[in-house]
Order: structure tokens, then sequence, then C-alpha cells
């Protein structure tokens, strides 16, 4: 049989991501569905192996009616989260603004900006936070803390004080996502640069009238990968609560899958909304511009 | 606006209009350069110091106690460190670049090549990103076990194999490739695996240093698969080692320094592969012929 190119293509695609594909099946998608079936499941983990019962939907029932924990740190670490997002996003966007500039040493900062990776995966962050040395002792003796807590309601002003609490955490947050809009901003066409301040353009028109539209499908890629690397980084209180439940007697593995899938479900939302509401302005800025 | 000129890295001369860049750079610089400090400043802490309330960020009387007890500690135990080292060298060595190559693969042919799943298998990676990783835990053990995988080398290696994050990164870099680069490629004959290898590899450098560096942590630093999957001893790595160092033997007043020592200790290879990589991480898109 001879082959066209579109099946050759497409043959050839399918070998590439074989290997993937056997991986992702037998190390996450197996686990996954395993962990599916067992939040349905009271499971009990015995000496003969491991026993189930078909419990339904009580161990999701049970996570919001009577956990007195799950809820309520779920709900704040949310609204944390919704906070610290535009700040990471924000943050890595100057920082690769001005790493792009051509100054001296432009190197050097590039490494140290690029740190960042190496510190938040390892236990180094673990460390540094139990000690204490990720905030701020000057924000704190200034009273900003309990100026927020006289004059926001305590459902505003926690999360708000959390992320002032870990503001050097979310910069260093940033590593990866520098590098992500770095790269958008090379790709940029430097005469059009040079075009715009010919004809008049100030740096800040500039910015808002080329970098950002270009940088913008960037700014969707480093959405997704901080969201997902805010939610499942050994931080949350969340994920915390599901790794204790985990091993307890009364409660036990299928109410963490449990919890587990209902934290999946609110990060899975999370990301929609945000590649609606991407998709949408996307589509409206050309029409707006023509 | 000179400034936008040419994509050298450092420019000849020094202005003072680039005064204001460093009046930004250097003091969030400074803060992204606070935690090795403080890492290593912690390791150099007398035991005094450990404990003073508020701790201190700097060591003050720096001593290389914590470290030395932490090494001799490491000559009473039956099995010496360098055996466990030696493990941490191979798994991590095979895993760095193994998953570099599945994710450049995965990554490569989700973003250029034409099949019908391509959507899906993408989705589906960015949606495996999102779980945690604790909730697979006990499944994860379950494919192992009946893998035979059970104290295998292979059981260090195979579970991290499939990087999410690194299929993720790496179709977004290859995603900037212009079609008409490598249909041109082909056009003059080169075939799908030139097309890899002199084309699209050498543009997504940047990203498979990330990769590289964050599947390098991963391995490095990884005790799960020591403690679920090995029950001998000699199949375990360097991290698991350290830890146990720390919780068992130091699980005390005095421990506190070790566990200082061997957090420095667990740091060090991280920050040389760092150093190693990161020229290549940032300074690649300008000059790899895309724009």
């Amino acid at each position: 049989m001879k082959l066209t190119k579109r099946r050759r293509e497409a043959l050839v695609g399918y070998l590439l991501i074989l290997p993937w594909i056997i991986g992702f099946v037998l190390f996450m998608a197996y686990p996954l569905y395993f962990s599916f079936y067992m939040s349905f499941n009271k499971v009990l983990i015995t000496p003969y192996g491991i026993e189930t019962h078909y419990l339904g939907w009580s161990n999701y029932k049970d996570a919001f009616l009577t956990d007195p924990e799950f809820s309520q740190k779920l709900f704040l670490f949310l609204k944390s989260n919704v906070l610290m997002i535009p700040i990471v996003i924000v943050f890595s966007l100057f920082v690769a603004l001005l790493i792009n500039q051509p100054i001296r040493g432009r190197g050097i900062f590039r490494a140290i900006f690029f740190l960042p990776v190496i510190i938040t995966s390892g236990e180094v962050v673990q460390e540094l936070f139990s000690q204490g040395a990720a905030t701020i002792p000057l924000i704190e003796k200034y009273g900003i803390v309990t100026m927020l807590q006289d004059n926001l309601s305590p459902a505003w002003a926690d999360p708000i004080v959390g992320v002032i609490n870990q503001f050097i955490l979310i910069l260093w947050y940033s590593g990866v996502q520098i590098l992500i809009f770095l790269a958008g901003l090379q790709k940029v066409n430097t005469q059009v640069y040079e075009a715009a301040s010919i004809d008049g353009a100030s740096p800040w028109v500039i910015f808002w009238k080329i970098t950002l539209p270009e940088v913008k499908p960037f700014i969707l890629v480093n959405l997704i990968y901080t969201t997902i690397d805010l939610f499942t980084n050994g931080f949350s209180d969340v994920i915390k609560l599901i790794q204790d439940n985990m091993f307890k007697t009364d409660t036990g593995f299928g109410y963490a899958s449990a919890l587990a899938w209902i934290y999946f479900a609110v990060i899975f939302v999370m990301l929609l909304i945000i590649v609606l509401f991407f998709r949408n302005k996307e589509r409206g800025v050309p029409a707006a511009r023509r | 606006m000179a400034s936008f000129h040419g994509n050298k890295i450092n420019p000849s001369r020094f202005g003072l209009g680039q005064l204001k860049f460093y009046a930004f750079l250097i003091p969030l610089g400074l803060f992204m350069i606070l935690p090795i400090v403080f890492i290593f400043s912690q390791s150099l802490k007398p035991l005094n110091e450990l404990f003073l309330y508020p701790p201190t960020f700097f060591v003050h009387k720096p001593t290389f106690e914590n470290i030395s007890r932490l090494l001799s500690v490491s000559d009473i135990t039956a099995i010496p460190a360098t055996k466990y080292l030696f493990n941490s060298l191979i798994v991590t060595v095979i895993v760095v670049i193994l998953s570099l190559i599945i994710s450049a693969m995965t990554g490569y042919a989700l973003s250029k090549k034409k099949f019908k799943l391509r959507k899906v298998i993408f989705e589906v990676n960015t949606i495996a990103l999102m779980f945690v990783p604790a909730a697979v835990t006990i499944p994860r053990y379950l494919v192992v076990e009946r893998l035979g995988l059970i104290n295998n080398y292979l059981g260090h290696i195979l579970p991290l194999l499939a990087l999410p994050v690194g299929v993720f990164l790496i179709k977004q870099f290859v995603d900037q490739i212009p079609n008409e680069l490598i249909e041109a490629a082909e056009m003059d004959g080169a075939h799908d695996l030139i097309v890899f290898w002199r084309i699209v590899l050498p543009i997504i450098k940047p990203a498979m240093s990330t990769v590289a560096i964050l599947a390098f942590q991963m391995a490095w630093n990884n005790t799960e698969t020591s403690i679920l999957y090995m029950s001998h001893e000699t199949l375990k790595t360097f991290a698991f080692y350290m830890t146990t160092l720390t919780t068992t033997i130091g699980n005390n007043v005095a421990g506190q320094g070790l566990a200082a020592a061997g957090a420095m200790l667990m740091f060090v290879p991280n920050l040389i592969i760092f150093i190693i990589m990161q020229s290549r991480v940032m300074d690649t898109m300008a000059h790899s012929g895309i724009k």
C-alpha cells in the first residue's frame, strides 16, 4: 500500500508520541481512572489487599457537608490565588521587558531571574517558608496589615494579607513565566520598534500598541502555567488536607480521592474561565482595530 | 530610541540611559538571590544561631561543623553514602535524557504533525498537569507492582518519564517555529529525522534546557520512589538517604544543624546544573533565525 503524504505524516506523528502515550496510560491515565473509581468507595487497606465498599456520592457529599475544613480551606485558597496569579503575570512581564533591554550585564540578570526555577521546586522553598524568610518585615512594622483588617471585611482582608505575607514567594514563582515572556518578546521584529519610534511613538505607546499585542498569546500560556503551578505545588493547604486524609483510618484513600477530584474540578473550571475570557478578547481586539 | 537596536547580549558601552533599568533590576535581583544565600548561610550556622529568635538571615560565626558532622554520621551506617549517590546519579542521568527525548518528540509531533488525536492529546496532557500528584500515589504503586518494578532500577525511572510539564513547554515553543521553515527544509529533501534534529531541536533549545533543569530536579530530589517501590536499602537514592539521616539520627535539637547541612548538600547539584544550563535557556531565541 502506498502511503499518501497526509497518511504518512499522521503515522510519523503517532510514532513520535507513542512512548509518551505508553508512559501516560500506565502512570497517569490508569491511576487517575483508579482514583476516580475509588472516590466512590470506602477504601480499607488491609494486610490482605485493598477492600472497597461502594458508597455512591457520599464521599463527595461529606466533603462539603460534614468536613469542617475542606470547603473553607478550598475557598480561602481560591481567593488568594485569584489575587496572586495576576501579580505573577504582571511581575514576570515587567522583568522580561527589563531584561530584554540592551543593558550591561544582561546575561547575569537573566540568570538571576531564572533562579526561581531551582528554588521553588525543591525542599528549599519549604525550608525558607518555615523559617519565615519569605515575609517582608517592613509591612508588619508599618501597620499595613492592621489597616487592611480595619478597613475591609475579613472575607477579603484575609486573602489580601495572605498575599502580602507571601509576596516574596510570589516573585519566586515567576522563573518559567519570565522565560516564556522573553521568548515572546524576542520574536518581535526589531524593525517594527524602529519604525514606530521614527514615527514618533513614545516607549509607553509602543508597549501598549506593539509589545502587548505581540506577547498576548504568551500571556495565556503563562496564565495556564501559573494557575497550575500555584494550585499543585506543595504549599496548597488543600493538598496538605488531601494528603492527611489519605492515611487516616476513618476517611481513607477513597475520601482523599474524592477531595482530589473536587480540587481538580475547581482548577479545571478556573482554567476554562481564563481560556474562554481570553478567546473572547482575542476575537474582540482585531475587530476593534479595524 | 537607539536602545531598541540589535540582539547583542551585552552592549559595549554603559550609558546613563541604562540607569533606570538598573534601578529596578538590582533590588529585584537581590530578592531572587536571597534564598540561595540563605540556604548556604543556614548550613554554616552553629547550633545556637539556628535557634535564635527572631531568626537571623545571615550567619554570624560560620562553621563547617554541621557539614562535617553529617559526613561523619554517614560513615557509620552499614551502606556507604557513595552507593546511594551512585544510584541517584544513574537514575537522574537516565531520567533527564529519556524524558528530554520523549518530551521533545511529543511536543514536536503535537505542534507540527497533523493527525486526528493531536488536539485531544494535548488537552489531556494539560489536564494531567492539573491533577494533584499525591492522589495517584496508591494506584501508581499498584501499577509499578504489577509491572514487576519493585526493587528494580526501572521503578525509579519509568514513573518519572511522562513529564506533562515538559510536553506543555516544548509544544509552546515549537508552535513558534513557522511552518514555512519546516516546509522549506522538506522541499530540499530533508526527511523527518533531519527536520527534527537540525531545525526543530536547535530552535527549542531554551525550552529543552528548561525541561532538563526541571527533570533533573524531579529525579534528583525524588524520595517517593525510594520509599514506596524499593525495599532493598542498596537500591535507594541519595535524596532518600539524606532525609533518613536528618530525620532518624537528627530528630532532636542537634539534628537541625544536620538538616540544614543536608538541605545544602542536596541543593548544590541543582545549582550546578542550573549554572551549566541557564546560558542556553535565556539566549537562544534571538539567534535561532525565527522572527
